[in-house]
């Protein structure tokens, strides 16, 4: 049996309400089959006996496996962490007692990650990651920490983040097959963030072609270039992996937040940030401006007759 | 401060923050509660500055399980602000995606958090015990495994609409940003038939939707048990009143509801046409009373707050959010203390399903409150009986969609403008309050129902709902103060809530 432990520092709970929605397994399969025992989750258990269990672990009576940590650290008020008591104490001290002693540590969500939206200007609650704090390295626990396994704390990033990456990164650590090579600059899985948004959204041929959707509440066009979406720069598999089985946020015509990003929330959502060429301000992954400019003109003068015109005749429609 | 008879209660989580709880008690008695929030995320000031649309990505994140409801509260806030108008479709598909999002709670709310207390030790020598371990136990009950398998097919429906759930953020000022096909609406209808038929009809009522419709009083009740004696309904409502669950907890006098689910075709900004209406119901004549959002107040004079002005109360559009270091003597938490000002009184109403229902004109609650007042065991009840409604709702909302009419109406941007927006979240009212100036969000405040049933005292000494109801209970075992846990996940805190027993040097000594 593999020992779990799951906190919640500055947090909404929307990743322990993310995981409930896994399926296939679901939550209580996957723990049976990975023969995994939840020491505590706030949502889950039955027991209130976590200080027990939060000292058993710092005596050494409980090998803590996997330490699960969704939330941000709350360092705040004046490095007092007491915006945030837990059990008594606030729980960045908790984390700094019991952190060296997990064999892992995941951060579950942006907030544990990155520090998310609690973290952003003017970050009220001094919060931060567990070991970024937005796109540096260190965090709360610092550059160089090791849980004691060796391996950096492993993030999923997202607000939240989906079932499927928590559980499938949590099974590949209990079955020994997770390696620090399958990690990226920011240390998620590559198997998740090495994609970005846009791979599998059914938007890609507007985008390929520089149609833009220019209001919401439509099916087709991209809402790249006028609304905001921030798919061409964010890594994630949404439109691969969906969500809740269903869907994903630019299948609905919302715009990508970008929230699997050290950067999120960027604020002035729903609307494309333009320089004064007209050019938006940020591009995609790795292309050039010249190239953009390049690939655009190119793109708009080839655009197939039929993604010009809206697919089925209806009122309000949008594209000129 | 701190006397002998003094038990904190920590964590007593909940999704937007950790909720603690501390009470006094005389021998067996709670002779004074305080509900102590002990987390601040400061999401009202990180809002300021910003742009309003920027509200509908932050809002939602104030909570992980009714992120919808805040998304919606901000949307119709920001349709005030932005004179928006809202085609039909728009009003349908925003109340498909709360209804659904309120129904997932509920489920969550009754079996993951509720009703695993009933295996508590209290209960192991009643008859009935086996059953509910069979029924209600976490992990292995039937109950609960059904719960946990159709609780998340609520937020499959979120998600064909709203991309996501929990944190979609696909309402907007006019409207919302889906263009639903037919065959997504025949998905949800599929989802949402099946949730009724596995879930509502099988495990929890027992019976036939239409037939539970026509349960209108006590009496009907107490023969629907008799005809469909298997469903959790029944289950709960005659081994809660053995269990006494019908004695415990009642609280303010006051049931508040800021109303739900706006008529499609009526939709304005100010003043929506309800299905469940809005108000304050009196329990001592039954009498309700019209709701004005310009009589709500919020105080700090107990809170780990400070107000310019001082310790006067303020309506939200001129609300503050400037806290202090947690460790002032006469301040114990970050929840500020709600009022509505009736006349010459300061209000502390409660909230949640069984004030909506209520409020709403409910036949059943209605009669079943003028029997037993407000407990523990009808808040649970309350759950039962709007997851049968609002499946039904979900149903027609979708019925009445209109492939190939607008989901949306571009508003025009506006610099200088304010707005609110009151309706039910899962747990109860919830309101965001924005104001806009030069084109930013100049001031956001948010009133949760968690903060109006949980908050402390007022200046003048009034309690808030969940200290009312704490106080005067008899905790039978000190050791298992389970009653006290009871009154408190009734209100569904959080389903993220966990109580336990600190004495004065926060040293754990009771524990649930």
């Amino acid at each position: 049996m593999r020992t779990l432990l799951w906190l919640q520092g500055g947090a909404c709970g929307g990743n322990s309400l993310s995981l409930l929605n896994a399926s296939d397994p679901d939550l209580l399969l996957f723990f049976e089959q990975h023969k995994i025992k939840l020491l505590w989750h706030p949502s889950l258990s039955l027991e209130n006996n976590i200080e027990k269990i939060l000292n058993d672990i710092r005596n050494g009576k409980i090998t803590l496996d996997i330490l699960v940590f969704e939330g941000t650290i709350i360092r705040g008020p004046n490095n007092t962490g007491t915006f945030n008591l837990f059990a008594g104490k606030p729980m960045k001290d908790w984390i700094s007692e019991i952190s060296p002693l997990a064999n892992y540590i995941i951060a579950v969500g942006d907030c544990a990650s990155f520090g998310g939206i609690p973290a952003s200007d003017p970050n009220p609650t001094q919060s931060t990651g567990l070991q970024f704090h937005k796109k540096e390295k260190g965090g709360f626990l610092g550059q160089k920490f090791r849980s004691k396994s060796g391996f950096p704390v492993i993030n999923i990033s997202g607000c939240p983040a989906h079932p499927t990456w928590i559980l499938t990164t949590i099974s590949m650590i209990v079955e020994g097959k997770l390696t620090e090579d399958l990690l990226d600059e920011y240390n998620r899985p590559k198997i998740f963030y090495s994609t970005t948004t846009q791979f599998g959204c059914p938007r890609q041929p507007y985008f390929t072609y520089k149609i833009a959707s220019n209001e919401l509440g439509h099916r087709e066009g991209c809402l790249y270039f006028e609304l905001g979406c921030r798919g061409p720069m964010t890594r994630s598999p949404c439109n691969n992996i969906l969500w809740n089985n269903q869907s994903s946020k630019t299948r609905v015509g919302t715009p990508c937040m970008g929230c699997t990003e050290f950067d999120f929330p960027t604020f002035n959502f729903f609307k494309t940030e333009k320089n004064r060429s007209g050019l938006p301000k940020n591009l995609p992954i790795g292309m050039s401006r010249g190239s953009y400019i390049t690939f655009s003109a190119i793109a708009r003068g080839s655009a197939p007759q039929f993604l010009t015109k809206p697919l089925i005749k209806k009122r309000g429609d949008w594209i000129e | 401060m701190i006397g002998l008879n003094e038990k904190i209660i920590s964590p007593l989580n909940r999704v937007e923050g950790d909720l603690d709880l501390k009470v006094e008690l005389k021998g067996n008695k709670v002779v004074k509660a305080y509900p102590m929030s002990r987390l601040f995320r400061g999401i009202e000031i990180i809002l300021k500055n910003k742009s309003p649309m920027d509200s509908l990505v932050i809002t939602p994140r104030v909570c992980g399980i009714c992120g919808g409801s805040h998304l919606y509260s901000t949307v119709r806030a920001l349709d005030m602000a932005y004179k928006a108008e809202v085609p039909p479709n728009g009003v349908l598909i925003r109340n498909i995606m709360s209804l659904a999002e309120m129904g997932q709670n509920d489920v969550r709310h009754t079996y993951l958090m509720f009703l695993i207390d009933s295996v508590n030790k209290k209960y192991e020598s009643f008859p009935f015990y086996k059953d509910m371990v069979l029924r209600w136990a976490p992990f292995y009950g039937s109950s609960y495994k059904e719960a946990v398998k159709w609780s998340k097919k609520y937020t499959e429906i979120y998600a064909i609409f709203g991309g996501q759930w929990p944190h979609g953020s696909s309402m907007v000022p006019g409207g919302v940003t889906a263009e639903p096909y037919p065959d997504d609406i025949m998905k949800a209808k599929a989802i949402i038939k099946e949730i009724s038929s596995e879930l509502v009809e099988k495990v929890m009522i027992g019976g036939p939707t239409e037939q539970f419709l026509s349960v209108k009083s006590m009496k009907d009740l107490n023969q629907w048990c008799e005809d469909y004696p298997n469903g959790d309904i029944c289950k709960i409502w005659i081994y809660g009143k053995e269990m006494k669950w019908d004695k415990l907890g009642k609280g303010s006098d006051y049931l508040m509801s800021f109303g739900h689910v706006p008529l499609d075709e009526k939709y304005n900004q100010e003043n929506p046409e309800l299905m469940f209406k809005s108000g304050i119901l009196n329990l001592n004549n039954f009498e309700t009373l019209q709701l004005n959002q310009e009589n709500f107040l919020e105080f700090v004079s107990k809170s780990y707050y400070t107000y310019s002005s001082g310790d006067i109360g303020l309506h939200p559009f001129q609300g503050e959010t400037n806290p202090i270091p947690p460790i002032s003597k006469d301040k114990y938490t970050f929840t500020k203390a709600f009022r509505y000002k009736l006349k010459d009184k300061l209000i502390a109403p409660e909230v949640g399903a069984l004030s909506m229902l209520a409020v709403g004109g409910n036949d059943l609650i209605l009669d079943l409150l003028k029997h037993l007042g407000t407990n523990v065991l009808l808040r649970e009840i309350a759950r039962f009986i709007r997851i049968v409604l609002i499946n039904k709702i979900i149903e027609e909302q979708l019925e009445k969609y209109k492939f190939g009419e607008p989901t949306y109406k571009k508003p025009d941007e506006v610099k200088d403008s304010q707005g609110y927006g009151l309706i039910e979240a899962s747990r109860g009212s919830l309101g965001h309050w924005i104001v806009i100036k030069d084109g930013k969000i100049q001031n956001y405040q948010i009133i949760t129902p968690t903060q109006i049933n949980m908050g402390p005292e007022d200046p003048y000494g009034n309690l808030s709902h969940m200290s009312l109801a704490l106080v005067g209970t008899e905790v039978e075992n000190i050791d298992n103060p389970i009653e006290v846990a009871h009154i408190v996940r009734s209100h569904d805190a959080c389903m993220v809530c966990n109580v336990h027993f600190f004495d004065n040097k926060e040293k754990m000594v009771l524990k649930l």
